[in-house]
């Protein structure tokens, strides 16, 4: 009798993208810590090509997170 | 000006007062956690929050759609109707925020105007399942969900940064936390500021101003709904801040940011899909699952219990404040009489209590 009051499919809808986006940004900005702590380590150490890679690596995971807040942002803004 | 042009404008004033009291209340939610993790300084929090409230009021109108035309039927609804439910829903804010009670400003206002409509028209116009799908299995789900999505955060992100040194570590994640600070405000400007407007709404297709059919809010509406709760933003209640950000459990920065961005993540996919959902549900199902997924006991279950009651009750006693307000504004008649005497009754009350905080903040006077 629920389900038939409740839209099923909205809710499913509301928890995929929640935890898609909730999780995807937690894991893309974690590893722009990762990389950007790593990457002043192995400058430190002297590692110069070592450091270009997680340097990279912080860089991309930055403007993945900066860039799925954004598109949240738009994607409700739009409907 | 006629009487129903009258009653009218006290209920767009009181809208727009619950709309302050909505920002005041609900500042806890949007900025404690980054307050207390440092992450920024509470004047410069509140301040950002204000602001992002106000934009955020802009983004969608979804959510004011589904409180206009959702839980009540329209013929059933008058200005006095509305007015009578605003009025519950402030007092039941009001209750709450003196006992620092993060209850939902959300369910206050829908259960508010669900019992005036009761009272005035009986239980029939009210669409049983519109608040079932609409509002309460959202209101159960919502924090679970913003529990799970925190929980599995922050135990992702302890797994990708637990060996790393915690100095760059904190300060990463407390510069994170600016960025999931202003995306949480932002939603919340976006699903509560809505619900006043839908409620603004309702009184003026009630009142003949804006066609009921193809449902649109006038510009006017949304300007003063956005300013309203920047304002109470602006105003800031530290009561619920405190219960927030260090009550329900200790937080380090990466929680902050695990429990922000999970209710932000919720509340934009519900605003999406037009669900009216509570800011402070999510946001503490967040919390609870970052505190949770470290350790369960970090989490003081005992308040976690007592805001969940505050949960449960706040849908029937808003209605209860409500109705019981529309049965003594009916005592005046179906005219102006009952709202005006209402309203000057509330702000005598508001007058004596500025007065009697004033008199506590005065100095003691010096003995000679």
């Amino acid at each position: 009798m629920i389900a038939a009051l409740v839209d099923i499919g909205s809710l499913f809808k509301v928890f995929y993208a929640s935890l898609a986006a909730g999780v995807g940004v937690a894991i893309a900005f974690s590893l722009a810590i990762y990389g950007t702590t790593r990457a002043a380590e192995r400058r430190r150490g002297g590692r110069a090509g070592a450091a270009a890679a997680f340097g990279t690596l912080a860089a991309v995971a930055t403007l993945v997170s900066l860039g799925a807040a954004v598109y949240g942002v738009v994607l409700v803004a739009h409907k | 000006m006629g009487g129903s042009e009258l009653v009218l404008v006290i209920v767009v004033v009181t809208a727009l007062a619950f709309d302050v009291t909505n920002g005041f209340h609900d500042t806890a939610n949007v900025v404690a956690t980054a307050i207390s993790t440092h992450a920024l300084p509470p004047r410069v929090a509140i301040a950002g929050a204000s602001i992002l409230n106000f934009v955020g009021a802009f983004v969608s109108l979804k959510v004011a759609a589904t409180v206009a035309q959702g839980f009540v039927t329209g013929s059933a609804v008058t200005t006095t109707v509305v007015f009578c439910g605003l009025v519950g829903a402030i007092a039941w804010n009001l209750i709450t925020w003196y006992f620092g009670l993060p209850s939902s400003s959300s369910h206050a206002l829908i259960g508010g105007l669900v019992g005036s409509v009761i009272v005035a028209r009986g239980f029939a116009q009210v669409s049983g399942s519109g608040l079932l799908g609409k509002l309460i299995v959202p209101a159960i789900v919502a924090p679970v969900v913003a529990f799970v999505v925190a929980g599995t955060a922050i135990l992702i992100i302890y797994r990708i940064v637990g060996r790393l040194a915690p100095g760059p570590v904190n300060r990463g994640f407390r510069a994170g936390q600016i960025a999931s600070s202003a995306l949480l405000a932002l939603s919340h400007g976006t699903n509560d500021a809505q619900k006043t407007m839908g409620v603004i709404t309702l009184a003026l297709i009630s009142h003949g101003d804006v066609a009921a059919k193809g449902f649109h809010v006038p510009v006017w509406v949304v300007l003063s709904a956005a300013s309203a709760i920047a304002l109470g933003t602006f105003s800031g209640g530290w009561r619920i801040i405190r219960t927030m950000g260090t009550r329900i459990i200790k937080m380090d920065p990466a929680q902050g940011f695990a429990a922000q961005g999970a209710g932000a993540a919720v509340i934009l996919a519900a605003s999406s899909v037009g669900y009216p959902l509570s800011t402070t549900h999510v946001i503490s199902g967040g919390i609870m699952g970052a505190g949770a997924a470290k350790r369960v006991s970090a989490v003081r279950w005992g308040l976690a219990g007592n805001i969940a009651a505050a949960w449960a009750l706040t849908l029937p006693l808003a209605a209860l404040f409500g109705g019981a307000t529309y049965a003594v504004s009916s005592l005046f008649g179906s005219g102006a009489l009952g709202p005006v005497l209402i309203s000057a009754a509330a702000l005598s009350l508001l007058a004596i209590a500025v007065v009697r905080r004033l008199q506590r903040a005065q100095p003691a006077p010096v003995a000679q």
